[in-house]
């Protein structure tokens, strides 16, 4: 069972007879789960497109969930399919595997901000130089033979550095764990 | 819009929304389908005209029965395609029974002693009946897409087909009204057939018709 089921599903019921305030709570706590759901599958715009027709499409068909069916799954059943809709729209082939609802609802905007801003904590504690290439290369993606023209280095030498600070910033994670709750 | 303030604008009534409403828009469109299938039926192939004593016969009721149980699970798959996320297991096993009755009922009729195996199959009209059955469907097919556009569907080839099997087994109980056979090996073969060929029409058009 999905931790945040019996909460939305509490909302929804409420929703369904007519109580906004838990129907803007539920949608506000979906939204959260829509858009890493979309995030991690489109496109930064397509994502938020995404996230609004599944909330417009929640809120038109919401006499389709069955009470005693998991909230969840039915959320989930929408939010693939508007999925599938935005891969059809951009012409992407439609093929969305069918998981279950914990794809949707694992993970949400918070965790993957957290995880975001733990990496840059942990990004800080390396001097300047290497920093800017662990964030060019391992984060943002770009090529070594980029970072090697711009820095003057070698392209063995960007390598090097790179797989160093990485080798660094694991020991410091290693031994610093009680550091990073700080 | 930023998506905050779809939320509010969203949530600044909400209607509250009866129980049963997924009930009534199925029932409310699909009996309008029915009553076309009933119309066709009429017009263009009319009543056998023994159908005061066929309401007395055993094959009739085989007829009437299978295609019933059919229509009835069909339904039930409709009203699970229409909402999301919603498991559709339970109809699929249950369509089982009727198949599995209809074969064990053409088994007995075609071992009786001085049983006519090929005319049991056969009967007079096997090249008409599965299209005739398909025909009667059509009203009740569309009507049924219809509705169901008006609800969920997610998965719109397994929607289709779901569709496609009510409206194929409405169609054929319907039919009955019309043609004269009675074998049940007849009833396991063209009935079914018929059926068969609206599901399969329903799956091909439900991912075309039924986006929403």
């Amino acid at each position: 069972m999905i931790a945040q089921e019996a909460q939305y599903r509490d909302w929804m019921l409420a929703a369904l007879m007519g109580d906004a305030g838990a129907y803007r709570m539920l949608l506000s706590g979906l939204t959260r789960h829509l858009r890493s759901y979309f995030a991690r599958r489109l496109d930064a715009a397509a994502a938020e497109d995404a996230v609004q027709e599944t909330l417009i499409a929640i809120h038109a068909r919401r006499a389709t969930y069955d009470p005693s069916l998991p909230f969840t799954a039915w959320v989930y059943g929408i939010a693939r399919y508007k999925l599938i809709d935005e891969f059809r729209r951009i012409k992407r082939r439609a093929t969305v595997p069918l998981e279950d609802a914990g794809d949707l609802f694992g993970h949400d905007e918070t965790a993957e901000a957290i995880a975001r801003r733990d990496v840059t904590k942990l990004l800080d504690k390396l001097p300047e130089a290497k920093r800017a290439l662990v964030k060019d290369i391992k984060l943002d993606g770009g090529s070594v033979a980029d970072a090697a023209r711009r820095t003057g280095m070698s392209e063995s030498a960007v390598k090097v550095s790179v797989h160093r600070a990485i080798k660094s910033l694991g020991e410091e994670l290693k031994d610093g764990s009680g550091d990073a709750d700080r | 819009m930023r998506t905050d303030d779809l939320i509010a604008q969203l949530s600044v009534s909400v209607e509250p929304v009866k129980s049963g409403a997924v009930a009534r828009i199925l029932l409310g469109t699909i009996a309008l389908g029915l009553l076309g299938s009933v119309m066709v039926m009429l017009a263009a192939i009319g009543l056998r005209h023994d159908l005061g004593t066929a309401m007395a016969s055993f094959g009739m009721w085989t007829k009437l029965v299978y295609t019933f149980a059919i229509a009835a699970f069909g339904f039930w798959l409709v009203e699970r395609a229409g909402r999301p996320g919603a498991p559709m297991k339970r109809p699929l096993l249950l369509l089982t029974l009727p198949l599995l009755a209809i074969v064990l009922l053409s088994v007995l009729q075609m071992s009786a002693p001085h049983a006519d195996m090929p005319g049991l199959v056969m009967g007079h009209s096997s090249h008409v009946c599965a299209p005739l059955v398909l025909m009667t469907a059509l009203p009740t097919l569309a009507a049924t897409f219809w509705a169901l556009k008006r609800l969920a569907p997610t998965r719109l080839t397994m929607a289709g087909a779901g569709a496609g099997l009510f409206a194929g087994a409405a169609g054929a109980f319907v039919y009955c009204f019309h043609c004269r056979e009675s074998a049940a090996p007849f009833i396991a073969v063209w009935y079914t057939l018929g059926i068969a060929a609206t599901t399969a029409l329903g799956a091909l058009l439900g991912p075309r018709l039924l986006r929403w």
